[in-house]
């Protein structure tokens, strides 16, 4: 008798969780089905089908076409070169890093680090004003050397092209790597001199393969970013050289649905097998690091004691470290410097400033400046919230405690949402936008609601980071601890809300204002989607480029990258930035 | 405070039973050690004990209830895990109250029992402080707080000093020995180490296999181990495992990692071990035949043991490699063994040799 009762009592409790759960994984399932998996099918659909119905012709003329094929080699290329700089690059900062103790060294860290989390547009007007035609580079080498030759060219190069990539992603390198030298034990180096095995084999057979996989991952991610980049290729690039990104962007321009989703397609699944590698190595590497305490040897960055030849090595270690540090800080120093210099003699200072708070309409832009302030804060504000409500969910799917008490094994539904999340990390902001488009632009209601579309595309490309944030945080909690809890007598909802919502309260802040750094410098979905009253500044920012006076643009890419600078300055109070997904 | 019976319990991991046809029953306020090798599936006994994992087949029962199917909440067992799992973000006091708010007690009843648990557990001093804060032994003393703050039916202990140093285990070990007195609380103590069931069980179980071999009191498990294994597991000095046995015209032959042994009887029963208690050894100051005697010759080690007049020693056995005795002896024997560094002879009468 007291047996039934209580048995309807475990099932009222497993149910609670249970429904709990599937609850979660419909609402993930639905999200993901409306606003990516039915949109990234229309793509498919558009790319197979032509006006004598559906077939393989558009898309293989499509993939055929020699401009295509050669830009699709292009693409590959420069993503290819700019990961290499970036390595040859990133690896000697990020050993000098981990090897070197020194005051200031976590916030030279952090600093070089803002590249990375800047809108591109920003990064756009950055080199434009530093190594642009008319660009302060190019003004102190004409100075120099006395003549109106130009030292660089970025506008229609591929060193243009590169040289941005290499400033946004060097940051991706550096971080990733420095764990993974602090992570070599230094006493496995000493056994293997022990051993009687030299330095070079030491490091070949010892460290390498330690620092492999980390290598390995962080370029993949370097990869992917530059193999799907937008902006830069679109400005830099000046018709001369395009991205696939690009290219799928002009044919969407052009009304050429079935070529821009064809080539949507190819980029789609370069992207996947890119990101099921990453995957794999990502793996790997975590692995490796598991259960390590004792790492590399710190020495204090010191010239004391040391013979000149050590002296000379690490002098121009500094330097190039120095140089790094120049290199991903001019360009935003530039804007800022820039933003307060009038157009003509005798102006304000002040004058960018006080045109973007106005609410007169600059020409070329569609709407004023205060409604793309607006927006952006609007779009970004409403996108950390979604993408936060939803990355819990997903920790909670994938983390599901339950689960381990019957039998081991994950139900089938939960595993679904942990291969489900992985395609959308492996689709580019375009190709986003472009399904959302293709998919609800036959609403009649599609441009009064436009916003929602941009907001959502805002949380796709946000989510991996995000649940990345709140997993890393998860991940730490001893289930131990959630057992105690519940034989302590907690139920589900207090075991949250007392235990993990508290240890997970600063991965949540976390995802959450990167998730509104990362919406509020989004532009390749914004930018494809977005109608007139819908712009936000990256937007605005890049309809000014081409315009006289820089000064209204740099003042508003000032604001920008003050709330982004804020925004990654409480998200190191509060915990680490993941840079992976 | 009940009595516990396990019935019948099995359970898998990855496809492979670690747990089968498994029987226990504790004893109502008594503190059950539970002693098993490291993976022998003890920790997951304990899992399903207190709900979290759930078993295969069997039944739990608490007194006459039948409660294998009630949820982690509704056992009211007090859980402590073999690291000690404090909630990181709470002070001491905090961590105490939270299975009592989950209990729903009023705020006055929670109050006094904090004053009672931290009383009985000597933590007053600690309630203001953060688990980051305190030593491991405090830890412990913390997490047994906790569990016992509810009034479980049932203490479950997972290895509670493996992470204490040294120094403080036995303190510990006496300590959680004298609360589980006071409370009167039914313990399941899990360990792998024999020491502690010796300083602190009421009876201890002998588990592998995935069931439990035997079960007693300590004197009695050391007096007649059901096998050779469990008196290794029991920590008994002298020790072996009998490799055959060939018995013939009221003599038993047994063959032993150290040499064959003769015994004026016939062995009926199948022995798994020999065991030789060290205080059954003669040292014999001359080489000389006695023919009733079993004989070993050996060389001193070490002394492991000793006051003014009694000593243990060690002594390497020339014929069986790596093979040792410890045997017990006085100060006369002791300065005939250790005086000429020489081999010494041991004598042994065949009626002191213990069959397992």
């Amino acid at each position: 008798m007291h047996g039934s009762i209580q048995k309807k009592s475990r099932n009222f409790e497993g149910l609670s969780n249970k429904f709990i759960i599937s609850l979660s994984i419909i609402a993930l399932i639905s999200f993901l089905l409306a606003f990516f998996y039915i949109p990234i099918v229309r793509i498919f659909q558009t790319a197979l089908s032509s006006d004598s119905g559906t077939g393989f012709k558009v898309f293989w003329e499509t993939l055929s076409d020699p401009f295509n094929l050669k830009f699709l080699g292009f693409t590959l290329l420069q993503a290819f070169l700019s990961t290499i700089l970036c390595l040859l690059i990133g690896l000697p900062v990020g050993y000098f890093f981990a090897k070197y103790e020194f005051k200031g060294k976590k916030l030279i860290i952090n600093l070089l680090t803002i590249p990375f989390v800047l809108p591109p547009v920003i990064v756009l007007i950055g080199f434009t004003v530093t190594y642009g035609q008319g660009g302060w580079v190019n003004l102190l080498w004409q100075n120099i050397t006395n003549s109106s030759n130009v030292l660089i060219t970025i506008d229609g190069t591929v060193q243009g092209i590169i040289l941005a990539h290499v400033f946004y992603n060097l940051s991706v390198i550096i971080r990733l790597t420095i764990p993974a030298w602090q992570n070599i034990d230094n006493e496995q180096i000493e056994v293997s001199s022990t051993l009687g095995v030299g330095k070079g084999k030491t490091f070949q057979k010892i460290v390498f393969p330690q620092i492999k996989n980390a290598i390995i991952s962080s370029s993949l991610l370097v990869f992917i970013y530059t193999f799907n980049s937008f902006a830069i290729v679109m400005k830099l690039g000046n018709f001369n050289f395009y991205t696939l990104e690009v290219l799928i962007y002009e044919s969407f321009d052009l009304l050429k649905f079935s070529e821009g989703a064809s080539l949507a397609v190819i980029q789609l699944v370069i992207n996947s097998l890119v990101i099921i590698l990453y995957l794999v190595v990502e793996r790997k590497s975590r692995k490796m690091a598991e259960g390590k305490e004792k790492g590399l040897k710190t020495e204090r960055l010191t010239f004391k004691g040391k013979d000149w030849k050590s002296i000379v090595s690490l002098s121009l270690s500094i330097v190039f470290v120095f140089i790094v540090i120049i290199f991903s800080f001019a360009p935003i120093i530039a804007i800022i410097v820039k933003s307060f210099i009038p157009k003509s003699p005798g102006d304000s200072p002040f004058w960018g400033y006080s045109q973007i708070f106005t609410q007169q309409k600059i020409t070329p832009l569609n709407t004023n400046t205060i409604r793309l302030f607006g927006n952006t804060l609007l779009f970004a504000t409403v996108a950390a919230v979604i993408s936060l409500i939803l990355s819990v969910l997903i920790v909670f799917v994938l983390r599901n405690r339950y689960q381990s008490i019957k039998k081991y094994q994950r139900s089938i539904s939960e595993s679904l949402v942990s291969y489900l999340i992985i395609l959308p990390m492996a689709t580019s902001s375009i190709t986003l936008g472009l399904g959302l488009y293709l998919n609800y632009s036959g609403l009649n209601s599609y441009y009064n609601s436009v916003w929602i579309f941009i907001i959502m595309s805002h949380v796709l490309i946000s989510i991996p980071f995000v649940t990345r944030s709140i997993l890393v945080a998860y991940n730490r909690i001893d289930v131990e601890l959630l057992n105690v809890a519940s034989s302590l007598g907690a139920s589900r909802v207090m075991i949250f809300r007392k235990i993990e919502f508290p240890l997970i309260k600063r991965g949540i802040i976390v995802g959450g204002i990167f998730s509104f750094a990362i919406s509020l410098g989004e532009f390749g979905a914004t930018f494809l989607l977005a109608r007139a009253n819908y712009e936000t500044l990256s937007i605005g920012i890049y309809n000014l480029l081409g315009s006289q006076t820089l000064q209204i643009s740099t003042a508003m890419a000032s604001v920008l990258i003050l709330i982004t600078a804020l925004c990654f300055y409480l998200i190191n109070k509060f915990g680490d930035i993941e840079l992976k997904v | 405070m009940v009595k516990v019976k396990i019935n019948n319990l099995s359970m898998k991991y990855e496809k492979k039973l670690i747990i089968e046809d498994f029987e226990l029953e504790i004893v109502d306020g008594e503190l059950l050690v539970l002693l098993g090798a490291s993976g022998c599936g003890k920790t997951s006994l304990l899992k399903i004990i207190a709900g979290i994992i759930e078993p295969e087949g069997g039944t739990i029962i608490f007194d006459e209830k039948d409660i294998t199917n009630y949820t982690p909440q509704k056992r009211k067992v007090g859980y402590v895990p073999q690291a000690q799992v404090l909630f990181p973000h709470m002070k001491v006091e905090q961590n105490i109250s939270f299975g009592l708010e989950a209990h729903k007690l009023s705020k006055e009843e929670i109050k006094e029992r904090i004053t009672w648990i931290a009383e009985i557990t000597q933590i007053q001093d600690l309630l203001d402080r953060f688990p980051s804060e305190i030593s491991g032994g405090q830890k412990q003393r913390v997490a047994l707080a906790r569990a016992l703050a509810i009034k479980p039916n049932l203490l479950l202990l997972d290895e509670p000093l493996s992470s204490i140093d040294a120094s403080g285990r036995e303190s510990l070990a006496l300590t959680i020995r004298r609360i589980q007195k006071e409370t009167g609380i039914t313990t399941l103590y899990v360990t792998h180490n024999q020491e502690e069931s010796r300083l602190i069980s009421d009876r201890v179980a002998l588990m592998y296999d995935g069931k439990i071999q035997q079960i007693g009191s300590v004197i009695e498990v050391d007096r007649t181990p059901r096998n050779y294994l469990i008196a290794k597991i029991m920590g008994s000095s002298n020790v072996w495992p009998v490799e055959y046995l060939e018995t013939e015209d009221g003599s038993s032959l047994v063959s032993t990692p150290i040499g064959l042994i003769t015994l004026p009887y016939e062995i009926k029963r199948k022995i798994t071990g020999i065991r030789i208690p060290p205080s059954s050894f003669k040292i014999v100051h001359d080489l000389s035949e006695d023919d009733k005697m079993i004989e070993f010759i050996g060389r001193i080690k070490s002394i492991i043991e000793k006051d003014d007049e009694n000593f243990r020693i060690v002594v390497d056995l020339k014929d069986a490699h790596l093979e040792y005795f410890k045997v017990d002896c006085n100060k006369e024997m002791l300065n005939i063994a250790s005086a000429a560094n020489k081999e010494l002879q041991l004598h042994v009468l065949p009626s002191e040799v213990i069959l397992i």
